[in-house]
């Protein structure tokens, strides 16, 4: 990604991001709320087009052929993210069907089970806490083990067993070579899931940290200095 | 809850609600504003014309007729009103709640709000200038103002008489069993209703209406006979005050009360279904289950597909008139969710576009979902009319299976250009919300109305002229403009930045 921008109406909500994902590599986009770290996973799911820019997932360009993109991605996305009135095996059958799966079943169970969804696979979303509904919504962007894995604040509100469930998918993706980003608020996790983070303010990167610069004291101050 | 509690509530609705008025107003844009001011500038002006000019242009043989059936049409006003209020669960919601749920609303302002916005509603709107009106081309321009006082007030204490009740059933449905409750009670008063048809009571029974007593003051009006005239005046206006503050009780009690049947559905288990072998096939699917399991959604259309064929059964309309209701029920069908249709998915809306799917297919699901509930609707609503309207003519026939295919096309592809070009976040859980904000909404209901009224006229007028070629004829060229502007709407949802603006605003 080169050069990203990214306006709503008057705002510029991403001003020229340049970010480099590695398969087999975990990064983390870190910074503020309204720094720009949502618009940027929107843009590479293909959800957004990008104002100016170029963007590549796994060699393919966003704004020329986002149906690809969509194939290559899984996308956890910042709110919600969840139908309300399908329960989360509607939504693991819609994804197998549009992303023409075969034999998917034992994985989407599996999936549910080390998320602890297994016994409200059919029940639908709307009940749901906030939390189950940010695992299902983890759930739902590994399920296909995309090439890209874009986790957008994968860990907010979630307890400590679908904190280590999230991480473990994190893991897996990269054990089998995939790209991952992990947006978040919370530095410590993300420096435990991944290997390095950008820091972004007010719409630009401010800094690309390993996560040796970030964890600890030191890398809390670190932190703090760059969010300003 | 104590009734001490609901007295002070009362009296800080004084504070509270224009500050949740003011809250609303400031989510407009200048433009929405702008908007919304002419809107209420234009109800006004309409209201002051119906009330005023059928006084100069009437017929004076006619008023006999006119004021004979006003007491059944002011019963009638009330009917329509109780019936919206029962539908919406007591009342639409002046703050949404999930905006409200940050602030102590009390449920006394919940109910006034509720009453603010009952006449945003285009049905309540024609009724009242439909009493209005003809009240004034029955009585001329004598006295103009004091025969229509009484219409007003009723107008206003029959909306305040349906708030009562709507918080009242929505008491009841939301207590243990309250859906069989209220489905007993629906049934009893249709075995009512068909009893008094099939006997022939019908004119015997609207005698007795206690609205003759508002005849009794429109006529002491018109007459110069001013202490009867008072007297109604008088009993409305404490009638009115009286039910407007009864109504905080029957609020309070109901919303407190747990909502059984939308927690029953999130609660509820819904048997895995094989994968279906299309895609658009699964889209559909989930488009489906989107719609039916929501409480408002399926009250709505289920309201919207027998209230109107009930009429029809009793009233015993003939096929011309029946023509008329394809074009109401599918307009109001689409009042449900379709003028903002992409709300079915809510938050989902995202990782639906994260989804390897043409954006015309998931238009064309939601097209096909969307004619499916408003088609089956409008033809319940004509199998129950069709069993008292005896057998129809070819053309009769075939004008009223065209319009139907016709109005249902015009109003799928009017509420796509809306639900594309101005999305809303709006959350469809609970039977008292609505797609868009309330002012919005009275827009696009008179938008519907107004072109389903005109095409349900023009089928009309084609089935007298008893021409079988002619009807089928201008049943194709209305089906292929409105499927010109779907495949409009079907080129800018196609645009990335168009559908990028209704995703993010539609995901909240």
């Amino acid at each position: 990604m080169r050069g990203l921008w990214v306006r709503f109406g008057e705002v510029d909500a991403v001003q020229g991001i340049d970010v480099a994902a590695q398969a087999g590599r975990a990064t983390a986009l870190l910074g503020r709320n309204g720094a720009g770290k949502s618009t940027t996973m929107r843009v590479l799911a293909g959800v957004i087009p990008p104002t100016a820019g170029h963007v590549q997932v796994d060699g393919v360009d966003v704004a020329a052929d986002p149906m690809t993109v969509k194939r290559l991605t899984g996308y956890c996305p910042d709110v919600g993210g969840l139908v309300p009135r399908a329960t989360p095996w509607e939504h693991l059958q819609l994804s197998a069907r549009l992303r023409r799966l075969d034999g998917w079943e034992p994985r989407a169970r599996d999936l549910l089970e080390r998320f602890e969804l297994g016994d409200v696979a059919h029940r639908v979303t709307s009940g749901f806490s906030h939390g189950m509904s940010r695992r299902l919504s983890v759930v739902l962007a590994a399920f296909h083990e995309p090439g890209v894995l874009l986790l957008d604040e994968p860990f907010d509100g979630v307890d400590p067993l679908g904190v280590e469930a999230t991480l473990e998918v994190v893991a897996d993706a990269r054990a089998r070579g995939a790209a991952v980003l992990v947006s978040t608020h919370l530095r410590e996790l993300a420096m435990q899931a991944c290997d390095q983070a950008l820091v972004l303010r007010g719409g630009a990167r401010v800094a690309t940290l390993g996560s040796d610069e970030l964890g600890g004291e030191r890398g809390a101050e670190t932190y703090r200095a760059l969010l300003g | 809850m104590s009734g001490s509690t609901t007295w002070r509530e009362l009296r800080g609705a004084r504070h509270d609600l224009p500050a949740l008025l003011a809250f609303r107003r400031s989510g407009l844009t200048p433009a929405a504003r702008r908007r919304v001011r002419l809107g209420a500038a234009a109800v006004a002006v309409l209201t002051v014309v119906v009330a005023l000019v059928p006084a100069y242009v009437g017929d004076p043989a006619d008023a006999g007729n006119v004021l004979a059936l006003l007491p059944a049409a002011a019963l009638g006003f009330a009917v329509v009103a109780i019936v919206s209020a029962v539908a919406s669960a007591g009342g639409r919601e002046l703050v949404p709640r999930d905006q409200a749920v940050a602030y102590p609303v009390s449920s006394a302002v919940d109910h006034l709000g509720a009453l603010l916005m009952a006449p945003l509603n285009i049905a309540w709107l024609l009724q009242a200038w439909l009493l209005l009106g003809s009240t004034a081309w029955a009585l001329g321009p004598t006295s103009w103002w004091a025969y229509q006082l009484p219409v007003l007030l009723w107008v206003l204490v029959a909306t305040a008489l349906a708030q009562v009740v709507g918080w009242c059933v929505e008491g009841v449905r939301r207590g243990p069993r309250g859906p069989l409750v209220f489905r007993l009670g629906v049934g009893v008063l249709a075995v009512a209703g068909a009893a008094v048809v099939l006997t022939g009571s019908v004119t015997a029974a609207l005698d007795r209406s206690p609205t003759r007593l508002l005849l009794g003051g429109v006529l002491d009006g018109s007459a110069g006979r001013w202490w009867p005239w008072a007297a109604v005046v008088g009993g409305l206006v404490v009638a009115l005050a009286g039910l407007v503050v009864v109504g905080a009780w029957p609020a309070g009690w109901a919303l407190a009360r747990p909502m059984r049947e939308e927690l029953r559905l999130e609660g509820g288990r819904h048997r895995a279904r094989r994968t279906s072998r299309t895609e658009l096939g699964a889209l559909v699917r989930l488009d489906r289950a989107s719609i039916w399991r929501s409480v408002p959604l399926r009250r709505g259309t289920l309201v919207l597909a027998v209230m109107p064929g009930l009429v029809a059964l009793l009233g015993g309309l003939d096929w011309r008139t029946l023509m008329i209701l394809p074009g109401l029920v599918v307009s109001g069908g689409a009042l449900l969710f379709a003028v903002n249709a992409w709300c079915l998915d809510g938050r989902g809306m995202l990782w639906r576009e994260n989804l390897p799917v043409a954006p015309s297919t998931a238009l064309l699901a939601r097209c096909w979902v969307l004619v499916e509930l408003l088609l089956g609707a409008a033809s319940l609503t004509l199998l129950l009319g069709a069993l008292r309207a005896g057998v129809p003519t070819a053309a009769e026939l075939a004008a009223v299976v065209s319009l139907t295919a016709v109005v249902t096309l015009q109003v799928v592809a009017g509420a796509s250009r809306w639900s594309v070009q101005r999305p809303y976040a709006a959350d469809l859980r609970s039977a008292r919300a609505t797609p868009a904000p309330p002012v919005v909404m009275v827009g696009y209901s008179a938008r519907l109305a107004l072109s389903t009224t005109v095409t349900s006229l023009l089928f009309s007028t084609l089935a007298l002229l008893g021409n079988v070629a002619a009807v089928l004829l201008v049943a194709l060229l209305m089906l292929l403009w409105s499927g010109w502007r779907l495949e409009r709407v079907a080129q800018r949802w196609d645009e990335p930045v168009t559908r990028a603006r209704v995703v993010v605003t539609v995901a909240g």
